[in-house]
């Protein structure tokens, strides 16, 4: 063996088929040598976005259409993939040359009325109510807003100041959060 | 970019139409006489400096509407007076050109409300855009700080967007592309680092998706 | 036609948006450069599409298409042998700045840059068994080799790792 060949012993651990308490006194060292290699390992996730819309376009251009027909069963399980492709989605908006449109949306179980409120309404908790949408839990409303930068949060029962669970939150300035939306 | 000055055209003119009723019109009945008094001497002051005023006349309101205690909208609309001040301080340094576009130091505020700093401000002005776009920019930038996404991140994909020159639709679409990766797992810091690699690959070689990069060797046999 | 066509496409845009991600660490930690990594599998993406009809059965896609990476990031590591020893110390790939100390993010780096001076087969092991978390058997299957064999490439790599991180330690 050479000098820089781990033990065999040691190999098992670094397989994970031993484990550092399974070596003899005189390995251990080696053995904890060979874990602080493992944990040096960089196994955080990688993301590519610009390969999806790269990869569709490269496609646009083929002539050949396979068939695919099989592919329905395969995708079935991928449910809700949202592909961006660029257009913003949360919240769902549509874009008209002057205002946007934008639907608030809260899931608030055993509330009797929710509205929201923010710099857009002048924070007026009565101003914009939600209602009731699909199941009883859910509420909804529509606004047109102009393009900027909102803060807001929602109003659970005329007290209860709630931020949006699905929007970026700031500092409110009295310890509480708002809800950003740019639009 | 016709369809986008009309945009931006629509929310520089709403402010001055705000701006033009006075403080008092539009705080009387809504707050407290101290808050109004308040934020009163602290627009004659911002008007001084060149500062917008409508952001403290709207912490005012929240607060009130929030039933928070006065002393605690005071020290909040303070802050948003200390905001804006830095914000231009740092547009200024960045070397844009007096006055400073008060919708811009409003922007500039709002992404130091969300965790940026002077200098992440200074950064992204210094890319040489056109106001209407680093106010957009200002804008994504909070809102991505806002998502969690760290500071130097976040300056980097706006940064380099901004520099690749895209339009403001393409900026204010990156939160919900960043929030999409995360819902795939990524954290804020590596979505925003895929995006911007992305945009910078993009100044490299030209628009998607011809990158010009010479072809490929020929397929290995098929396994 | 056209209709369906343009739902086939829909569809796999789906399937790339959910394997893209975890392909590109193979490819990233293989490559030593998260730009080749993109490059490669966005290519691998474009070749399967292409010959999507030689997959017969879609279960086996993801195995299939793995083949089809793999053959792209070996022959990529062929063509630019030299710039990626060169490449791999500036333009690692590393976890998130923001969660690391700086010594974790030294060790790291030191470990891909080590990982670099491998073979590309020994390195693989390495990658699918400790990133990607496959079990010998797994890695077997895929890459349609023996358990042994590959025990013994691993051992070879440990071995040439520990060699690597004495040395530019």
């Amino acid at each position: 063996m050479t000098q820089h060949e781990f033990h065999p012993r040691v190999k098992q651990l670094l397989d994970g088929e031993l484990t550092l308490a399974d070596l003899p006194a005189e390995l251990r060292a080696e053995g904890e040598e060979a874990l602080r290699l493992l944990a040096a390992v960089d196994r955080s996730s990688v993301s590519v976005p610009a390969v999806t819309w790269r990869v569709m376009a490269a496609i646009e251009r083929r002539r050949r259409r396979p068939a695919l027909w099989w592919l329905a069963p395969a995708v079935a399980a991928a449910a809700a993939v949202v592909l961006l492709l660029g257009k913003p989605s949360t919240p769902p908006a549509t874009v008209s040359a002057t205002v946007v449109t934008v639907r608030f949306v809260l899931v608030a179980p055993g509330a009797r009325q929710v509205s929201v409120a923010g710099t857009f309404n002048r924070w007026d908790p009565s101003a914009t109510p939600l209602v009731r949408s699909g199941t009883a839990d859910t509420w909804v409303a529509t606004l047109a807003l102009p393009p900027g930068e909102h803060q807001y949060a929602f109003v659970v029962d005329g007290a209860r100041w709630v931020p949006d669970p699905a929007a970026p939150a700031v500092d409110d300035g009295f310890g509480r959060r708002n809800s950003v939306l740019t639009l | 970019m016709m369809r986008t000055g009309m945009i931006l055209g629509l929310a520089l003119v709403a402010a001055p139409l705000d701006a033009q009723q006075t403080i008092a019109e539009r705080l009387t009945g809504r707050v407290p006489a101290e808050i109004a008094a308040l934020v009163q001497e602290l627009g004659s002051a911002a008007a001084g400096r060149g500062l917008p005023v409508d952001p403290m006349i709207q912490k005012a309101i929240e607060g009130n509407a929030k039933a928070i205690p006065a002393d605690r909208v005071a020290s909040a609309i303070r802050g948003v007076f200390a905001q804006l001040d830095s914000a231009a301080a740092a547009l200024r340094d960045a070397g844009v050109a007096s006055p400073v576009d008060t919708v811009e130091i409003a922007a500039g505020g709002f992404a130091i409300t969300a965790g940026l700093r002077g200098r992440d401000i200074a950064e992204l002005a210094r890319t040489g855009r056109p106001t209407s776009d680093v106010i957009v920019g200002l804008r994504v930038a909070g809102t991505l700080a806002a998502m969690g996404v760290p500071r130097e991140e976040t300056v980097r994909l706006v940064g380099t967007s901004l520099r690749a020159q895209h339009a403001p639709g393409e900026l204010l679409a990156l939160p919900g592309r960043v929030q999409s990766e995360m819902a795939r797992g990524a954290t804020p810091a590596q979505a925003a680092a895929g995006l911007a690699r992305a945009a910078a690959a993009q100044s490299r070689h030209g628009p998607p998706p011809d990158r010009g990069r010479p072809p490929h060797p020929p397929a290995p046999p098929h396994p | 036609m056209r209709a369906v066509l343009a739902g086939d496409r829909d569809r796999y845009a789906v399937l790339v948006e959910r394997y893209r991600d975890r392909y590109a660490r193979y490819a990233a930690r293989m490559l030593g450069s998260i730009d080749a990594a993109e490059d490669a599998v966005q290519d691998a993406f474009v070749r399967a599409y292409d010959q999507l009809a030689q997959c017969h059965d879609p279960d086996k896609f993801v195995g299939w298409f793995f083949l089809i990476l793999r053959n792209r990031c070996f022959a990529e590591q062929r063509k630019y042998r030299s710039q990626v020893s060169l490449d791999a110390a500036a333009a690692v790939p590393t976890s998130d700045r923001s969660d690391d100390g700086t010594e974790t993010a030294e060790r790291r780096r030191a470990l891909q840059r080590a990982l670099m001076g491998l073979t590309a087969e020994q390195r693989e092991v390495f990658v699918l068994k400790h990133v990607e978390g496959l079990s010998y058997i797994e890695i077997a299957d895929r890459l349609n080799t023996s358990v042994p064999s590959l025990k013994m490439r691993m051992h070879r790599a440990y071995d040439r790792l520990r060699e690597q991180l004495r040395e530019h330690a």
